[in-house]
């Protein structure tokens, strides 16, 4: 589903690479903990995903596709294959939940009747059936996360990219957070997520991948964080 | 394509950004209207132009009794013989189409029609009107040659051109149109920079949403298309504006100095002259944004 190529990404004015000659495969319906300090690669990991970057060297495949053979005008179809969850949750305050999610649908153009029969549905897999109509403003930080999942996933894609999903998030509301993820592992849909949390990674037991000054230094099945933390 | 998402995002970047909205329309409004007026004041030189060409003369003053003139050296006027000699002169000459002979009482009727200073008119006389030899010439800018050559002959006392006081006329208008094409040039400056700036507002307070469109897939159309379509809503009620504005210049202002005119503007060239500014507007305000998005979008 995602396979680097011994990918390396330096941004401008920086000499040290952000990514060191990577290398990597996530299979189809795979869970993978991208885990590893500040600084370490994990983003630019997941912006490479997205074609919002372009490595240096080396070649990225998602979904079958070879990114650099990708046209620029057709990373918006790539992109519809990939939900994205991030620390910060990016819900548009002037909606209610239903309206983030259907926002989503919306801007790719799908028709309406689709919007109405789909986004209930996934609010209620994340857990917010009956807060459809609620202001983001009014909803706590892990049920704001639970909205930017649900519209992350509401367009089934293939890939779920989570940067540090819960990093915004007290210890026993992330346990929610992770079990509304769990559920849509299990659907089929890849889930990668770079996180700093090493409780939930511990408890999760599932393939960690830790990198460390861009470089792969752990690739790991049923793994924990890690001793050193 | 939801015709609705993107109209309603459309309404809301435009209210969002009420202020520089207005500036775009007024400044699009004023510069399309000073280049429609460019463009009027040109259609109605060219038509003056064509019109007044096949109507100008050359005109031969002959001397009257008592004339003031210089080349009058005779005190009595001219005489039979010399109206003779002129005419066959005249007649000879190769740029000549043909001549006709003024009379002064011919020439007293017409200029009793034009004038309507009651004092002047009363104190005029038949006899103070010179005779004239009216040429029509076969090409209208070989006129210096009939000129000189008819200059100083007995009793000429002025060879008067008419398309030298057109000249002048038409000299003056052409300044106006230039003006108003420089102003409409410097407005249209005005305009492009405004509309990029109000794209980059626009986008800018909207770098949420295009941030989430981007991340879930939308195509750069859907991205684009809402601050497009404002610059284009701004081109388009500039416009109108405009168009407003034209047909009050052409109600007020040309058609008051119509009499003076003998080719009238039709309300069909305004039209068209409208229809240009309205394009040229609606264009430049789109292709202003399309530009703008280019640099401060990422899409």
């Amino acid at each position: 589903m995602i396979h680097f190529d011994n990918v390396t990404k330096v941004y401008a004015n920086q000499n040290r690479p952000a990514l060191d000659h990577v290398s990597v495969d996530v299979d189809k319906g795979e869970f993978v903990f991208l885990v590893g300090p500040s600084g370490s690669g994990k983003s630019t990991f997941l912006r490479l995903v997205l074609k919002e970057e372009r490595p240096n060297s080396g070649s990225i495949h998602v979904a079958g596709k070879d990114l650099s053979k990708l046209s620029n005008f057709k990373v918006p179809h790539l992109r519809r294959r990939i939900g994205c969850v991030f620390q910060d949750f990016r819900l548009l305050p002037n909606k209610n939940v239903y309206e983030n999610v259907a926002f989503a649908l919306e801007v790719i153009g799908k028709p309406r009747r689709f919007i109405r029969k789909v986004v209930p549905e996934v609010i209620e897999l994340v857990g917010l059936e009956g807060k459809a109509h609620r202001m983001p403003e009014e909803l706590s930080g892990g049920e704001q996360q639970r909205v930017a999942m649900a519209r992350a996933f509401v367009n089934r894609p293939m890939i779920l990219l989570a940067d540090e999903p819960t990093g915004n998030i007290d210890p026993a509301t992330s346990i929610g957070i992770m079990k509304v993820l769990d559920r849509i592992n299990r659907t089929g849909t890849t889930v990668l997520m770079a996180t700093h949390d090493a409780a939930i990674v511990d408890s999760m037991r599932k393939r960690v991948v830790e990198l460390e000054d861009g470089k792969i230094v752990r690739d790991q099945s049923r793994g924990v964080y890690g001793q050193a933390y | 394509m939801r015709a609705n998402f993107i109209f309603s995002e459309v309404w809301i970047g435009l209210r969002r950004n009420l202020t520089m909205t207005i500036a775009v329309i007024v400044t699009v409004a004023v510069g399309m209207a000073l280049l429609g007026v460019g463009m009027m004041i040109n259609s109605q030189v060219s038509k003056l132009t064509g019109y007044w060409t096949d109507k100008v003369e050359v005109s031969v003053y002959l001397c009257v009794k008592n004339s003031s003139f210089a080349a009058c050296k005779s005190k009595s006027g001219v005489t039979q013989e010399e109206k003779a000699n002129l005419k066959q002169t005249i007649e000879a000459l190769p740029e000549v189409e043909r001549v006709e002979f003024e009379s002064q009482a011919e020439a007293y009727k017409k200029w009793q029609q034009q004038e309507n200073n009651q004092t002047l008119l009363a104190v005029t006389k038949v006899e103070d009107m010179p005779e004239s030899f009216r040429i029509k010439l076969k090409d209208p800018d070989k006129a210096a040659a009939v000129t000189s050559s008819l200059k100083g002959q007995p009793g000429v006392a002025n060879v008067i051109n008419e398309r030298d006081l057109l000249d002048s006329v038409f000299g003056f208008m052409d300044k106006l149109r230039y003006m108003a094409l420089g102003i409409a040039a410097l407005m249209l400056i005005a305009a492009t920079l405004l509309i990029g700036n109000t794209v980059r507002l626009s986008a800018y307070n909207r770098r949420r949403e295009t941030g989430i469109m981007r991340l879930v897939g939308a195509s750069n159309i859907y991205i684009q298309l809402p601050f497009v379509m404002e610059g284009l809503i701004a081109g388009l009620i500039g416009g109108v504006l405009s168009g407003v504005i034209l047909i009050i210049v052409k109600v007020a202002i040309f058609e008051s100095i119509q009499t003076y005119m003998a080719a009238p503007l039709g309300w069909d060239t305004v039209a068209g002259v409208i229809t240009g500014t309205m394009a040229i507007g609606v264009l430049i305000c789109v292709l202003a944004s399309f530009v703008t998005l280019r640099r401060y979008l990422r899409v």
